[in-house]
This record gives structure tokens, C-alpha cells and sequence, in this order.
């Protein structure tokens, strides 16, 4: 058995061809990966290995998993501690709500 | 490079652990050299920060649906193409 994103010929019920707009968390998400690839913070190997090995892979949406990944990343690097992340995750969140 | 397109070749059953890019669906799959793609540093090792080199030949094999599939009832022509690195194909023999 392969890796948990290994499902390819796997049995399947019909494909969900829906389209979704794309969200402006997903364009960020996509950004901060370029942006991270460009400062040689991460690579696409990388960043393929990482998505494959989070526990709730299958619960997730595409970029949810490209977030979670890139966490991981910079977590594992130590670019970047868990606790940095979430305090800035919930500063965003205050402002964003607003006063 | 090992292989010349046309070779038939079989691609390993072998279980690796980690960074795999080589589907489960066609290990153990006979298929043949389409085409030599390039040299490339291997991203099995990328995956975990190493430098990948040295570089590992990379294929196009074509492989035969019919071949994949239990009960596949499509056209006998229904190819897939997969690129696989050189360190997961063997030498098929016993296939024209």
C-alpha cells in the first residue's frame, strides 16, 4: 500500500464536477507558497511530502491541505514555531472582525 | 540510460516507505519505453531536503488499459501514459 493520496484506480463513486470560485484565502495560500519556494524556504518535493503525511488528509479540501502542509513545513524547519502561527492566525482574525 | 524506447519493462511491486511517485496501481505492471524524458535529481530524497543526486533517468511507459484493469471492456487501443524513474523499472522479458 502506498501513501494515503495513493487512491489512484481505487473504487469510486462518480466524480464531483462542480466548479468553485476560487477564495481569496486559497489565492493566499497559493502566494505564500511562491513566495516561500522563491526564498528557498520550501520545495515542491517538500511540500508534496508533507501534505501526504497529514493525519486528516482525507478530511480536507486541496488548499486546506496545501495550508496545513506549509505549517508543517515551517514548524519542522523551525522557520516558524506552532504558537507563532496560531497567535498571528488569531491577530488576523481580531482585525478582520474589527473593533 | 538503460532502457531504449520500445523496451517492454515491468515496474517494480517493491513497497517504499515516505515520498513515492510511482502509482501502487502499476507496481508489478508490464508496460514499454515510450520515450527517455531526462535525468533528474530523485524526489524521493528531494521530499526530505536532500540534494536528490545523483540524478535518475526518467520515462515515459505506456502501458496497455486492458492490462491495468480487471474486466477493463474498453478499446484495445486505450493506452496510459505514466513517467517513471529508471530505479522502479526492471527489464521485462517474455513479452513481444
Amino acid at each position: 500500500m502506498g501513501g494515503v493520496h495513493d487512491m489512484g484506480g481505487s473504487p469510486a463513486g462518480p466524480i464531483d464536477r462542480v466548479q468553485h470560485e476560487v477564495e481569496d484565502w486559497e489565492r493566499h495560500a497559493d502566494a505564500i507558497n511562491g513566495a516561500l519556494g522563491a526564498k528557498g524556504l520550501q520545495s515542491t518535493d517538500q511540500h508534496r511530502r508533507a501534505i501526504e503525511s497529514l493525519e486528516d488528509y482525507r478530511d480536507l479540501s486541496y488548499y486546506e491541505r496545501w495550508v496545513a502542509a506549509t505549517e508543517k513545513l515551517l514548524v519542522e524547519k523551525g522557520v516558524l514555531t506552532s504558537d507563532e502561527i496560531d497567535e498571528r492566525a488569531a491577530e488576523i482574525e481580531r482585525r478582520w472582525n474589527g473593533p | 540510460m538503460t532502457f531504449e524506447p520500445g523496451d517492454w519493462v515491468r515496474v517494480l511491486p517493491a513497497e517504499k516507505p515516505g515520498h513515492v511517485r510511482t502509482p501502487g496501481y502499476l507496481k508489478g505492471k508490464a508496460g514499454w519505453i515510450e520515450s527517455f524524458i531526462g535525468a533528474f535529481p530523485n524526489p524521493e530524497d528531494l521530499a526530505y531536503g536532500l540534494s536528490g543526486l545523483p540524478e535518475r533517468p526518467l520515462y515515459r511507459v505506456g502501458f496497455s488499459q486492458a492490462d491495468l484493469w480487471d474486466g477493463y471492456t474498453g478499446p484495445v487501443e486505450d493506452y496510459l501514459y505514466a513517467d517513471i524513474y529508471e530505479h522502479w523499472l526492471e527489464p521485462e522479458r517474455g513479452t513481444t
